[in-house]
């Protein structure tokens, strides 16, 4: 794919588009400054693909594809890294273990297709020993785990993009001008705003759920903050009538019974409402109710 | 158990966020929304030989979900000094009683007479609640209580405001009404009569001062209300227009001002208590441009007020703010006031005058020029916080509305400038 | 004299509120407008300490807003 920018202009602004991390991305700035709109679109594509070549699973030379190359021996970690790591950690023991970035070997077993390619009990058991962030070490210089386990930064990745992008946006608008400059950052769904439109106004967003059956876009409005959806889209397997979520319980190697097609989570930052759509998502039917106890402002289907 | 359990997640994660994005801007985007902002200053307003007074102000403002908007504010201040009381200079020495009959001051030659018993602390609070109504409206409703050692004021108050022409033109409504009440120490002193001052610390005097006391409280009552329109005229520059009428009944006047009677050589033969009518009508029509240029904003309004006292005032005021480096600014300040005497003001009476119905020589509803200089500084703090500085100086010049001044008030100054420095530190967080 | 300001001012006001409509921005042309600076009253503190400062010292008030007023100030 083409790393490039375009620049579409429309009433009130800018819209800036390019391709990362496997999505289509794109940046709203509400301005009439074309030239400082390019600039902002620019540096957050920069930002974007920066993130990708650095922590993409899929590129050997990636850290994340070295720090998987070279399981089962120390490597020397950057200070970005080391917080990302740090950021895992967090998650796994605030989510009780379910939140695990070594969970990624289980794809072997499970290929969401949409087919009805159900893996037998013995294929699962095979990778399920290589799953569990407790063997896992590191510290702020370098990091080890068993050989074979694999990380993976694809549950945080484009959120954490998101939330470093809108930084090197906030930073750009407070050296180039005086005035107030909305912007919001949208990278395949998960988004980030600067603050509310111009009049204070609020962000409507379009966020997309398809399905097999549907292609159904739910409005939802945002003034501050961020939302991220998390969902099975069309990552899921269909036998027997029953629906086999992409969600896997790290524990058992299967899927979470029930969880909803999707789930969108408002919170200030976007890697935080990405998180917890994740865990909302592996509590199954009660992901609704779990985020409604944490007073957390979401927007599920079913 | 379970449920605080997950609670904590909200929080841990909010953390842990902190750490991996740095914690300031991790926890901006909600600020600004969701929690309390306040602005809070300190001002000390001083006149030279005369009131001094420090006001400290707090004032709070939380913002809802769907646009709704509360705002708190205490006000607190407290006043100390010298007030003229009305009468006027003479060649000799003159002693007066104060208002609450518990004392005298005596005034040298050729002084201003200023009654210094002034001390007064006043503790206020008002709160205010926004918030869109339907489309395009925006209702607002408030309060305020005011409350001071002889004076308290209740108002309630509330506005409807109506946004057309993409937001670009709103049009207002609003109204205020308050109930003021108060009390002097000594009570109240009979319009027209004469001071007690012979014989203090006797029992003819307690009788004479008793005989000119008239109740101890009086009332008033205001009602007032608010048209405006705000257009946006282009990305620069915003336009306001308002007008406003004030309906005042009740207890106008001021139980704390005489008048000077003179005799035909202009010598004071008594100072007695001061009238005024029991209604008051004022039409204000007020005008605002605001504009912003390259780094700079000019803020140029301009009122007039006319009132059934035969009071007509224009007001000018500018500011001027100019952007530096790093988010700091200055702001030079110009305002300058003109004022024509109420009907009923004189600065003194002759002892033949005629009955009169109203009558009153407070400075301040006579003729007067005025006006105001000041700069105003402001920074930034490192957290998001600002911090401003304004320094002002404000001048007061009455003038003589075409009486005659005869004999020995010739020769003393009737009309005594008024300089006084505004000093003002405000912090917002 | 009264009256024919009276009368002024209230056909400014009806030929404001008519050219109105071709007046204005469109709502991304907003930005200057949205700064905080660029509110009326930009400072409330200070307009508050001001009206109370002339409120006591002139025989003029508010105009504004609801402004002054509240003391038996001398």
């Amino acid at each position: 794919m083409d790393r490039q920018v375009e620049c579409i202009t429309r009433d009130g602004g800018f819209t800036l588009t390019f391709f990362a991390m496997a999505s289509p991305c794109e940046v709203l700035i509400d301005t009439l400054d074309k030239r400082l709109a390019m600039l902002i679109g620019q540096k957050v594509a920069a930002e974007a693909w920066r993130i990708e070549d650095k922590y993409s699973r899929y590129q050997t030379t990636s850290v994340c594809g070295q720090l998987n190359t070279n399981a089962g021996t120390r490597c020397p970690i950057d200070e970005e890294t080391y917080l990302l790591l740090q950021f895992a950690e967090q998650c796994y023991q605030l989510s009780d273990g379910l939140f695990d970035i070594t969970s990624g070997v289980l794809r072997r077993a499970w290929h969401f297709d949409c087919s009805d390619n159900i893996p037998t009990e013995q294929q699962i058991a095979k990778w399920l020993p290589l799953v569990g962030w407790q063997r896992v070490s590191f510290d702020r210089h370098g990091f080890t785990m068993a050989k074979n386990m694999e990380i993976d930064f694809g549950g945080i990745g484009k959120e954490y993009a998101v939330d470093k992008a809108m930084d090197i946006v906030q930073s750009i608008i407070k050296q180039q001008t005086e005035a107030v400059m909305p912007v919001l950052i949208n990278f395949g769904g998960d988004l980030a705003v600067n603050g509310p439109r111009n009049s204070d106004q609020a962000w409507q967003v379009g966020v997309e759920h398809p399905s097999l059956t549907e292609q159904s876009v739910m409005m939802v409005s945002i003034r501050y903050g961020a939302i991220a959806t998390s969902g099975d889209a069309n990552r899921y397997l269909l036998k027997n009538g029953v629906r086999y979520s992409h969600v896997l319980d790290v524990k058992t190697g299967w899927p979470v019974k029930n969880p909803p097609k999707s789930i969108t989570v408002a919170a200030p930052k976007c890697i935080q409402a990405g998180l917890l759509a994740t865990l909302a998502l592996l509590r199954g039917s009660q992901a609704s109710e779990y985020l409604s106890e944490q007073e957390i402002k979401h927007w599920v289907i079913d | 158990m379970q449920l605080s359990k997950r609670r904590d997640v909200k929080a841990l994660l909010t953390t842990a966020t902190c750490a991996l994005l740095g914690g300031a801007q991790a926890s901006a985007t909600e600020s600004s929304s969701e929690q309390w902002q306040f602005d809070t200053a300190v001002l000390f307003y001083s006149e030279s030989e005369r009131v001094s007074a420090v006001e400290a102000i707090v004032a709070g403002q939380k913002s809802f979900a769907n646009d709704q908007r509360l705002n708190v504010k205490l006000t607190i201040d407290s006043l100390t000094g010298a007030s003229a009381n009305g009468a006027v200079a003479q060649p000799n020495a003159q002693t007066f009683t104060r208002p609450s009959g518990n004392g005298q001051y005596h005034i040298k030659a050729d002084k201003t007479p200023l009654d210094d018993t002034f001390k007064d602390t006043r503790v206020q609070l008002t709160g205010q609640w926004t918030q869109p109504l339907f489309n395009d409206y925006t209702w607002s409703v408030g309060g305020n209580l005011s409350k001071e050692y002889d004076y308290l004021s209740l108002s309630v108050n509330s506005n409807l405001a109506r946004d057309f022409n993409k937001k670009n033109t709103t049009v207002s409504a609003g109204f205020s009404y308050a109930f003021d009440q108060i009390e002097p120490e000594g009570g109240l002193a009979k319009p027209f009569t004469t001071m007690a001052v012979d014989s203090f610390g006797t029992p003819e005097f307690d009788d004479a001062f008793a005989q000119i006391r008239d109740g101890s409280t009086e009332d008033k009552n205001t009602l007032d209300l608010l048209f405006g329109l705000t257009q946006v005229i282009n990305r620069n520059t915003i336009v306001q227009l308002n007008y406003s009428y004030s309906d005042v009944s009740g207890y106008l006047t001021d139980p704390f001002k005489v008048i000077s009677v003179v005799d035909q050589h202009g010598m004071s033969q008594r100072a007695i208590y001061e009238n005024r009518p029991d209604t008051r009508t004022k039409h204000a029509f007020f005008g605002q441009v605001k504009t912003h240029f390259n780094n700079t904003i000019l803020d140029a309004s301009y009122r007039f007020m006319t009132d059934d006292w035969q009071i007509d005032s224009h007001t000018l005021d500018m500011r001027y703010r100019i952007s530096l480096n790093n988010g700091h600014f200055v702001e030079p300040h110009v305002r300058y006031y003109t004022q024509s005497a109420a009907e009923f003001y004189q600065p003194f009476i002759q002892d033949d005058a005629m009955a009169l119905d109203y009558l009153s020589a407070d400075y301040r509803i006579g003729e007067m020029d005025a006006f105001t200089v000041g700069i105003k500084y402001g920074l930034p703090m490192s957290s998001g916080d600002s911090l401003s500085f304004r320094l002002e100086y404000y001048r007061q010049t009455p003038k003589n509305n075409g009486t005659e001044a005869i004999g020995a008030l010739k020769d003393v100054e009737l009309y005594e400038p008024v300089d006084a420095i505004i000093a003002q530190v405000s912090y917002s967080f | 004299m009264k009256n024919k300001n009276l009368l002024f001012t209230a056909t400014c006001f009806a030929l404001l509120l008519s050219g109105c409509s071709s007046l204005g921005v469109e709502p991304w042309e907003r930005d200057i407008l949205a700064k905080k600076e660029m509110a009326l009253t930009a400072s409330p503190i200070d307009a508050a300490l001001d009206d109370h400062i002339y409120f006591s010292k002139e025989a003029s008030s508010g105009g504004k807003s609801f402004g002054g007023g509240g003391c038996g100030c001398n």
